[in-house]
């Protein structure tokens, strides 16, 4: 199965696979409206991989064995994902378990942290010519705003100052399969994506579903709209490893994609 | 290439009459003052709630970046200096929000007046004095409700900054400015960050519809006055005490 696009203008056939691993230094296009202030542009030599996808999408999976698989090849990796920064990282999972935090204060705190990781990890990293991997980005942030009700030209403007992704990819699972891999997990439902909060259902279940709908046809909005890459997460790791890696590979220009995890990580490999 | 936003709701806004005639969507009102620090804002605004308070009326007074919620966060950034102009303007928005979604809008709708000592035209003036974009500004904070009457007082530049730096030791990092490498001197780090600020304020007098108070006038004098106008603008007499 080859990476397929949503509108046709994903894949290989979208503008910013063109521009090679070193981006573009013209202008503003690193962003999508305006730079954040004090950046410059043509200093950011690195390239930002982002992969989205709902919890038990195979996301983080696939984030540890990319990282090991570049880290081979020579390239340097650095990560990011949701509530990991300093600054507010810790707050935002205080205010999570309180429950008591309304929607705009907290799409505002996500952002916060967004850009905390973004200006102080993620650019200098793309300075010095690394490899980011994001866990998540700002698609995720906008989709769950969104589905409660926060406008999405609102939540588009707050993040019109950040980086533009290299390249996003998108793992679609169906909520269904979601839901058996997070039980399996952590054999429990987590209050937050299960969007307990908009009080959908009062059965777990159909509450886990609803919400994943919901925030599933948000990405199919953002899908077409920003030209991600989607991948059809219930496949196999494996195959699913062998295509982000042959996309990667020709962003970065990497003859070699063969690829088999380490010791460390042959028990994610199935 | 597209930008993120095709059309950010970012315009001015609106005069406060026509809000009115177009009516709210909630009882309440909203009355601001806006300022440079050392404008005299602030004591006017007490006095204001005082006055109020002493007869009875409906009131609630809030106050900038008050919330808990980003206490620590902010303490944090500030001590440790990780704050950027970006992550300063969001955590300040973040709190407002807090506020405004559990405090103003609440009060607003159950019939309050609400007496904000300083709005989101704190994070237009300042914010865009520290290299936000207005524009992005203007985005970030449109959830916020629009005030009935926006108090701006102004003094001379000189006359704000003499009043600060006299009665504070020492200036700290971030409210000198210290982070935009404009000057290593904080006091002239400040007085030049605080000229920015002004300018930033003294744009929006026509857009946001200021109206605008002459700081350096006698400090009773210009309660009355400021009673005044308060009255002409807003109905007072629907947060007075009900009799029986």
């Amino acid at each position: 199965m080859a990476s397929k696009s949503h509108s046709g203008n994903g894949a290989s056939s979208n503008g910013r696979s063109k521009k090679g691993k070193n981006g573009s230094g013209n202008g503003h296009s690193r962003f999508y409206g305006l730079p954040l202030p004090g950046v410059r542009t043509e200093d950011l030599s690195g390239s930002l991989i982002v992969v989205e996808g709902t919890d038990g999408s195979g996301r983080s999976t696939q984030i540890s064995l990319l990282t090991e698989w570049l880290e081979g090849e020579g390239f340097a990796v650095e990560t990011m994902g949701l509530r990991r920064s300093f600054l507010v990282g810790e707050d935002i999972d205080g205010l999570l378990a309180e429950n008591s935090v309304t929607r705009t204060t907290l799409a505002l705190m996500y952002s916060t942290d967004f850009f905390d990781q973004l200006e102080r990890r993620i650019l200098p990293a793309l300075r010095s010519g690394l490899i980011v991997l994001a866990d998540r980005y700002i698609f995720t942030l906008i989709a769950r705003a969104a589905v409660r009700g926060i406008g999405r030209d609102y939540l588009h403007g707050i993040y019109d100052i950040a980086l533009r992704p290299d390249l996003t990819f998108w793992l679609n699972v169906r909520p269904e399969v979601a839901f058996d891999r997070e039980f399996k997990k952590s054999q429990t439902i987590s209050y937050w994506e299960s969007g307990r909060d908009m009080s959908l259902s009062n059965d777990l279940f159909q509450s886990f579903i609803r919400y994943q709908s919901m925030i599933k046809r948000e990405f199919e909005y953002l899908s077409k709209r920003h030209g991600f890459l989607e991948l059809d997460g219930e496949a196999s790791v494996s195959k699913v490893n062998g295509l982000l890696r042959k996309r990667i590979a020709s962003q970065l220009g990497i003859q070699n994609t063969n690829y088999k995890p380490s010791h460390a990580l042959a028990h994610l490999w199935r | 290439m597209a930008t993120l936003t095709s059309e950010i709701s970012a315009a001015p806004q609106p005069a406060p009459e026509r809000i009115a005639a177009a009516k709210r969507p909630y009882p309440g009102a909203l009355v601001v003052v806006e300022g440079i620090d050392g404008s005299g804002k602030s004591t006017q605004l007490y006095l204001l709630k005082r006055w109020l308070e002493i007869r009875g009326y409906r009131i609630h007074f809030t106050e900038w970046n008050s919330s808990p919620l980003v206490k620590s966060a902010t303490r944090r950034g500030k001590q440790r200096r990780l704050l950027t102009p970006t992550t300063f303007s969001m955590l300040h928005a973040a709190d407002f929000a807090d506020r405004c979604e559990r405090q103003i809008l609440p009060l607003l709708h159950g019939g309050y007046l609400v007496l904000a000592d300083r709005y989101i035209y704190t994070a237009f003036a300042r914010d865009a004095a520290r290299g936000c974009s207005p524009h992005w500004l203007r985005n970030l904070y449109s959830f916020a409700p629009i005030p009935d009457i926006t108090f701006y007082f102004r003094a001379p530049l000189d006359v704000a900054v003499n009043r600060i730096v006299a009665g504070r030791p020492k200036l700290k990092y971030y409210e000198a400015g210290m982070d935009l490498g404009i000057s290593l001197d904080r006091a002239e780090s400040f007085r030049i960050f605080q000229e920015r600020i002004l300018n930033n304020y003294d744009q929006m007098v026509e857009t946001d519809h200021f109206v605008l108070m002459d700081g350096t006038v006698r400090v009773n004098k210009l309660q009355k006055l400021m009673r005044q106008l308060l009255g002409e603008r807003v109905d007072l007499k629907q947060f007075a005490p009900k009799k029986k």
